[in-house]
């Protein structure tokens, strides 16, 4: 059975002009030990989907419709306070901020350890903080330095430190918005080497959000690509990456510099994504589409199986499958 | 991000507008803000009613006119709405020049000390190095003196003082906090990327300093402003109740001061309390004024889904 | 490579060095090195990509280039004449070839001003035409960067701009003068990958249209290699390596440069290969060693001599040039990757 289960979640935010939809008609499933990456442009709306799943949306925030099953319960229909039971013990979020998420007044070792501590008083401090050493290996953070505060930590172990305390209630589903973004990529190489150990030994979830696409692939299974507040195509990272289906994908693969093969022009993707508060009907990537015709506009939209695992959310290919 | 600025774009033209439109907009929302203004709005309308009653009757005049009928302090009458004081005088006369004088002294001071205190600022922060310490250190000394023991002395050197000059004191020294303030956000700004964006397209110190660092702290300084003048009105009202004030000029603090020499301290309600009640009105509506004004500067302060 | 073509600017042996403050009056903590005996010569028409991670000194050599800094050490020559020392209207004048892209588009536009009155300020600072013919210039500036049509954004404030347009404005600010040098500190680091497409390919046909030189600032390998001719490595305020953009990334000799591209993510960039393994996993315990920067971390390194000593930048061919004792030119390197 799936760990979690998310069917057609719509997100949005109150703001000046009306009712901003940052997330719309979202559905996909992710099992135990698997991981799920989101990718997008900036402003796509995959921060506001990580923390809707966390019930940690801002006041202006609301989740408008959709069911959310995480282990076989609804979260959306939990009170305040059972989430809160589930919020870290089960699912933890690293945030995009992350680096800031630490306290400077703080040690690190007494703040992980006070994570520990608040999910399971009964351990006694002695265990949590042998506990927080063990979670200082598995991340690669020296035990000496575990003493210190955030402030005399660099960017990389800060994160490590955030990792850790993700980490401290062995929760079974983990979101990590960005976690790498501001980091060099040595740094960024061994802290996504040392998720990625995590996640085999201990079987944990992973939901992976960022606008790079290339790290995404390095640490995920399945692939989300994200346009707009929709979901436009879904798969194994195999089939996304090596025969990406929706116009989207294609721009976006192809707007990427690599370092092997042929250096290809980049073809950036013209023009800017939609309004959000009065999205336009039809397809949502009409406006920037090469491939776009008249009746991406009229028709309604149906997800194509391309595979059992690939799916895609484009009118036109849908044609030219002869479906 | 990129929703954020989709949302303004068919909206504004001219951004000095829009800017005030949705600072408007804001401070609308700010309960203080509107009592202040309200309040404000009151307090204009008597300094500008003040020109009326000796039109009337020269014996509404605020100073030299007096009641022939009347040589003693009389309780409110249909002739004189609020009373007379000792001599016959008019008080509400009295009270509404008073507003004016408050006005005057409150607006002058504080726009002085404000252009003061913005140009010094600037200057400190943005030169660094040796004019930013001497000035600043000037500041600090202005800072510690006590300003109105300072302006007491000076009267009983030199005898009763001007209105314009108490003002232009006033202003002398309640500038370094408005320049602390202001060379704060110059040192910030100094370093911005902005700013080292003109610097190397070859732009001049002063071009620098006017056409970018002046219209990013002049809001600030108009915020200040509002707070200036409240301690403005205040200086000015303690120094005429203490019988240092300008002796051609009525003010709110003056009245205070007869009521107390003419011992009619306990015994002439309608005499203490307008002026009183006034001084204290109008320091607060400035004050209230300013609060709602932070809260439109700074986003920071603003309550979730203000923003825009 | 290089033959024919003239420098246009160098940097001859600079050394910077900032102050870090102490927590004492007057004493002050220890000197940070951001830039160390660095010698670089950029070619008339090239773009010459600057990589490296962050803190290694890329942006102070940008900010000493544009003269927002000055050098504590060497000299910095722009068409053969020392520019360090330049006052007034030599230093005015020198603002008109050369200028700089910022790395933060939501910074580095003054927000009350609009569009036109951005891009028109460089015109009125060195008093370029009239009114009219500064609109024009302003028009075409924004033409160039893709703003079009232009009237469309003159009057816009830059909150009422997406950061990729930002970045455009920030762009056509520093190109309205028609510089001949110009500094890109990492323009598309806050911006997404399609957004970072536009200006890539927009600062490729600047370079093809007026004939600048560009200074590429990045920490991307893959955009440096999309977009220069030439590249170098820097590491904590040295230079590794320089050589040919192609050359060096296909081939890298420096083991630091090596571990820069085992460091990409694996599946889009190297198909899954970890090729040089030249990055220790914890860091060598040393103290005031006075040899190679890279010594802490280098797997290569073999210690008396790594350690004492600090490699030269060495030439491994005409173009190519490695600071490690133990690079040697050829395809294969010392640790013996598949290339
Ligand atoms: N608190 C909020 N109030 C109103 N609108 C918001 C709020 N937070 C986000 N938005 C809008 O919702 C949309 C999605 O935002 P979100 O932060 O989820 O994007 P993202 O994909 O995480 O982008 P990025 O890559 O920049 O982090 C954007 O258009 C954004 O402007
Ligand atoms: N004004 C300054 N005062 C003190 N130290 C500074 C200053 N500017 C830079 N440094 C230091 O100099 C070194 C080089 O900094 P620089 O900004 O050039 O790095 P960079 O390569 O541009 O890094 P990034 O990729 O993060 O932009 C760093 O160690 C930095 O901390
Ligand atoms: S000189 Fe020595 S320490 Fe430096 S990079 Fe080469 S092998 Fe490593
Ligand atoms: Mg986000
Ligand atoms: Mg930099």
């Amino acid at each position: 059975m799936a760990l979690l289960e998310v069917e057609d979640l719509t997100i949005g935010y109150q703001s000046q002009r009306g009712f901003l939809k940052a997330v719309e008609g979202v559905s996909f499933s992710l099992d135990k030990g698997r991981s799920l990456g989101f990718v997008g442009e900036s402003g796509c709306g995959k921060t506001t989907l990580g923390m809707a799943l966390m019930r940690l949306l801002p006041p202006n925030g609301r989740i408008r419709e959709g069911r959310i099953l995480f282990d076989g319960q609804d979260l959306l229909e939990k009170t305040d306070e059972e989430m809160r039971q589930v919020r870290w013990q089960k699912m933890a979020m690293i945030f995009q901020t992350a680096m800031n998420a630490l306290n400077p007044v703080h040690r690190v070792n007494d703040q992980i350890a006070e994570a520990i501590l608040t999910h399971n008083p009964s351990l006694g401090k002695q265990v949590a903080y042998k506990q927080v050493e063990g979670l200082s290996r598995l991340v690669g953070l020296s035990k000496h330095r575990l003493r210190d505060y955030p402030h005399q930590y660099s960017g990389g172990m800060k994160q490590r430190a955030i990792i850790a305390m993700a980490l401290a209630c062995q929760p079974k589903l983990i979101i990590a918005d960005e976690p790498t973004t501001a980091l060099d990529v040595i740094v960024q190489d061994q802290i996504l080497e040392e998720i990625k150990n995590i996640q085999k030994e201990f079987d944990i979830s992973i939901i992976f959000i960022s606008h790079d696409i290339s790290i995404v692939a390095d640490v995920s299974h399945d692939i989300g690509i994200m346009y707009a507040g929709q979901l436009v195509e879904y798969g194994a990272r195999e089939e996304v990456f090596e025969s990406p289906m929706h116009p989207y994908t294609k721009a976006l693969l192809s707007s990427y510099p690599t370092l092997t093969g042929e250096k290809a022009q980049l073809m950036p993707i013209p023009g800017e994504a939609p309004d959000l508060i009065h999205p336009p009907s039809g397809c949502r990537f009409f406006d920037r589409c090469a491939g776009a015709r008249a009746s991406c506009r009229t028709n309604p939209l149906v997800w194509l199986e391309i595979t059992p695992t690939h799916k895609v959310f484009c009118y036109q290919c849908g044609r030219q499958c002869g479906r | 991000m990129s929703g954020k600025s989709l949302d303004n774009r068919r909206v504004q033209k001219f951004h000095w507008m829009s800017r005030f439109l949705s600072g408007w907009a804001i401070f609308r929302q700010s309960f203080l803000g509107k009592i202040g203004l309200t309040l404000l709005a009151l307090f204009a309308l008597m300094a500008l009613c003040s020109f009326i009653p000796p039109l009337v009757d020269p014996m509404y005049q605020p100073m030299a006119g007096v009641d022939p009928e009347i040589s003693t302090v009389t309780g409110p009458s249909t002739r004189h709405w609020l009373g007379t004081d000792f001599m016959g005088r008019d008080l509400l006369s009295q009270l509404l020049a008073g507003a004016r004088v408050a006005f005057m002294v409150g607006v002058s001071a504080a726009f002085m000390s404000v252009f003061l205190g913005t140009a010094i600022g600037m200057i400190a922060g943005y030169m660094g190095k040796f004019a930013d310490t001497l000035l600043m250190r000037l500041a600090d000394i202005i800072m510690v003196m006590p300003a109105l023991v300072v302006l007491l002395m000076l009267a009983a050197l030199f005898g009763q003082l001007s209105i314009w000059f108490i003002v232009f004191f006033i202003a002398l020294f309640r500038w370094p906090g408005v320049s602390r303030v202001i060379r704060a956000q110059t040192l910030s700004l100094k370093h911005r990327p902005f700013i080292e964006a003109a610097r190397v397209a070859g732009a001049s110190h002063l071009r620098i300093i006017f056409r970018h660092i002046t219209p990013n702290v002049l809001p600030l300084s108009f915020l200040y402003m509002t707070f200036q003048v409240t301690s403005a009105i205040i200086i000015e009202a303690a120094l005429a109740f203490l019988g240092f004030g300008d002796p051609r000029t009525i003010s709110w603090g003056m009245m205070l001061q007869w009521v107390w020499k003419t011992g009619h301290m306990f015994n002439a309600p309608y005499w203490l309390l307008p002026p009183g009640i006034c001084i204290s009105l109008i320091t607060l509506s400035f004050y209230m004024l300013g609060r709602a004004m932070d809260e439109v500067l700074d986003p920071r302060l603003r309550k979730e889904g203000q923003t825009d | 490579m290089g033959n024919g073509k003239q420098t246009i600017l160098e940097l001859d042996r600079i050394v910077k060095r900032y102050r870090t403050k102490g927590f004492f009056f007057g004493a002050h903590g220890q000197d940070v090195i951001a830039l160390n005996e660095v010698f670089i010569k950029i070619l008339r028409g090239e773009i010459f990509g600057l990589v490296g991670e962050s803190g290694s000194g890329k942006t102070t050599a940008g900010r000493l280039i544009v003269r927002l800094e000055q050098p504590d050490q060497g000299k910095i020559y722009l068409d053969g004449r020392d520019i360090t020392g330049l006052k007034g209207k030599a230093s005015k004048d020198y603002s008109r070839r050369v200028q700089m892209i910022f790395q933060d588009p939501y910074q580095s536009l003054n927000p009350l001003l609009s569009v036109f009155d951005t891009i028109s300020e460089p015109l009125i600072i060195h008093k370029i035409g009239n009114a009219e013919a500064r609109e024009d210039s302003v028009w075409q500036a924004m033409k160039s960067v893709g703003l079009s049509p232009p009237h469309d954004f003159a009057h816009r404030y830059p909150h009422q701009l997406s950061g990729g347009q930002r970045q455009r404005v920030a762009i056509a600010h520093a190109m309205v003068l028609k510089p001949e040098f110009v500094v890109a500190d990492e323009p598309t680091s806050m911006l997404d990958a399609s957004m970072s497409a536009q200006i890539f390919n927009i600062l490729l046909e600047m370079r093809r249209r007026l004939k600048v030189t560009f200074l590429f600032i990045t920490h991307s390998l893959a955009a440096a290699r999309y977009l220069c001719d030439r590249i170098a490595v820097m590491y904590k305020g040295n230079l590794m390596e320089i050589g040919p953009a192609e050359e060096v990334l296909r081939n890298p000799k420096h083991p630091y440069t090596q571990a820069l591209m085992d460091a990409l993510p694996k599946f889009v960039h190297s198909g899954g290969v970890k090729r040089y393994e030249t990055l220790l996993q914890a860091e060598r315990e040393v103290s005031g060693y006075v040899g190679c920067p890279f010594f802490v971390r280098c797997k290569v390194a073999r210690a008396p001599k790594c350690s004492r000593e600090k490699p030269p930048l060495k030439k491994l061919d005409d173009s190519h040039s490695v600071a490690c004792f133990y690079a040697e030119p050829g395809i294969k390197t010392r640790s013996g990757g598949k290339a």
